[in-house]
């Protein structure tokens, strides 16, 4: 043991310390900061993720909520068929996991509630279309 | 006389011309004594938005009689006649199908069936003419029920294709419905029972020696135990659809199976396909040329095959979209070109 070296050895540790703590405590403060903002931003995403899906999905509720008080007023109003489409368009609403959005069968669940509105709009002769999201039509036609 | 033992020759005997785009679809009118009396009826459909009608007159040429326009805002893509000859269903990239009546001379536009997301690309008329059906880019295929007042009910929409669905054409004897697809497969539908359910009894793809890329065309010959498809991989190929015939519920579905593929004719992808109640079948391609096949008759042991009775190089300027059979005069060829003309051909026996 060479008590000279053993002072050169902490004089270094010293700084290199200092570097590495001086690091630690930036690596604190940043991720504090970080997991603040990024709540914060996850937070918006899925208030308007969840607010789209929402409001779709209350869109086709509220057709099936006027059509189901119709028929309670007059139960001949639509033709077996259609009073069928209404009631599969219902339970796919019913079944649609709002608290899931994580659920990967989302997107597959929705495309399935889109078309059978839009059946249940053509056997009902109306032009009826939820305005609110970008529809799934792609922009780019193909000519062929 | 067989058409096997004789030389014969594709004639062109008139050139109709009028649409200011291409042509993409033909129809000859079943019926069209139900339509005022002409001996032949032809619908032909435009990337100019229009359908047009051109009838036969005395003078055996056919000259255009209607135009059907302002009414799709997009390119017509299909058209098809209904077995009684008095409707007209004509399917646009507007993504509506319209249906015109027969009405004292003209036609009018009675119903427009909406649904589908983006662009039609067929429309099928069942031979019961009980059903329609459409097909689209959108992957999906209705089915249509005729409805007493000219209304249409949609009674199925069938998911299973993966992409951009081409064409679709049903059987002509029993209600089974075969789409066509970018997905390169073939699949048919049928109903189990009487309840709307509509499901794929079965799928043609690569493994079943199916296509192995877009499948553009499907036609039934007229006794309905085969059917021809024609592909963008430059092969036409002809299937056993027997079963079909004999089948009275979709329990047990007898399979429908590959028997011949004609591959070597055309260079370029075979559009359309269409068989004559002769049994010879056209194909038209975007190498813009007109094959015949006929069935090869002799060995009753081995499978059918068909060979080529003879090929039209250059039977138009451009692609080929259309080959249609008039089946009031079964040697008499109609084709449709990107070129935008029409042209009647004969099948003549020369000596």
């Amino acid at each position: 043991m060479d008590p000279k070296s053993n002072i050169l050895n902490d004089f270094l540790e010293d700084s290199v310390l200092l570097d590495e703590s001086q690091y630690q405590e930036g690596f604190k403060d940043g991720y504090k900061d970080g997991l603040v903002s990024g709540k914060e931003e996850g937070r918006e995403v899925g208030l308007n993720t969840g607010f789209q899906v929402g409001e779709e999905l209350g869109f086709y509720q509220g057709c099936v909520d006027v059509w189901n008080s119709a028929m309670q007023i007059d139960p001949d109003a639509f033709t077996s068929r259609v009073r069928k489409n209404i009631a599969q368009l219902k339970t796919l609403i019913d079944s649609f996991p709002l608290l899931e959005p994580e659920n990967e069968n989302v997107q597959e669940m929705m495309d399935s509630i889109r078309l059978k509105f839009r059946v249940v709009c053509a056997n009902l002769r109306v032009k009826l279309e939820y305005e609110g999201q970008p529809s799934s039509l792609n922009k780019d036609s193909e000519d062929m | 006389m067989e058409l096997l033992d004789s030389s014969v020759d594709l004639q062109e005997v008139q050139k109709l011309e009028g649409h200011a785009d291409r042509v993409w679809g033909l129809a000859w009118n079943p019926a069209p004594h139900n339509c005022g009396g002409a001996s032949a009826m032809l619908a032909s459909c435009s990337g100019d938005k229009t359908l047009r009608i051109w009838q036969m007159g005395p003078t055996h040429h056919l000259d255009c009689s209607t135009i059907l326009e302002d009414t799709h805002t997009r390119t017509v893509r299909s058209c098809a006649w209904s077995p009684c000859g008095k409707f007209l269903a004509t399917a646009s990239f507007d993504s509506t199908t319209a249906i015109w009546k027969y009405v004292g001379g003209d036609f009018e536009c009675v119903a427009t069936l909406e649904g589908h997301e983006n662009e039609v690309k067929s429309v099928t008329w069942s031979s019961s003419g009980t059903f329609l059906a459409t097909c689209s880019r959108d992957k999906t295929v209705w089915i249509w029920e005729v409805q007493p007042g000219d209304e249409y009910d949609c009674v199925a929409v069938l998911q299973g294709h993966s992409q951009d669905v081409k064409m679709v054409q049903w059987h002509p004897l029993v209600d089974v419905l075969v789409s066509v697809s970018y997905d390169n497969s073939i699949k048919v539908w049928a109903e189990d029972g009487d309840s709307d359910d509509w499901h794929c009894v079965q799928t043609l793809n690569e493994g079943s020696s199916g296509h192995t890329s877009t499948v553009w065309s499907v036609a039934f010959n007229s006794s309905g135990d085969r059917m021809v498809t024609s592909s963008d991989d430059l092969t036409l190929k002809i299937w056993d659809t027997s079963s079909a015939i004999s089948q009275t519920d979709t329990e047990g579905f007898a399979s429908w199976r590959h028997i011949c593929t004609l591959s070597g004719y055309h260079g370029r992808t075979i559009f359309s396909a269409h068989w004559s109640s002769e049994g010879v079948i056209a194909s038209g391609a975007g190498d813009d040329a007109l094959c015949l096949f006929v069935e090869e008759k002799g060995n009753s042991v081995e499978e059918p095959s068909y060979r080529l009775l003879l090929k039209k190089e250059k039977a138009h300027d451009m692609d080929i979209n259309s080959v249609r059979w008039n089946p009031k005069d079964q040697r008499i060829l109609a084709s449709a070109s990107d070129d935008g003309t029409i042209k009647i051909w004969e099948l003549r026996e020369i000596s």
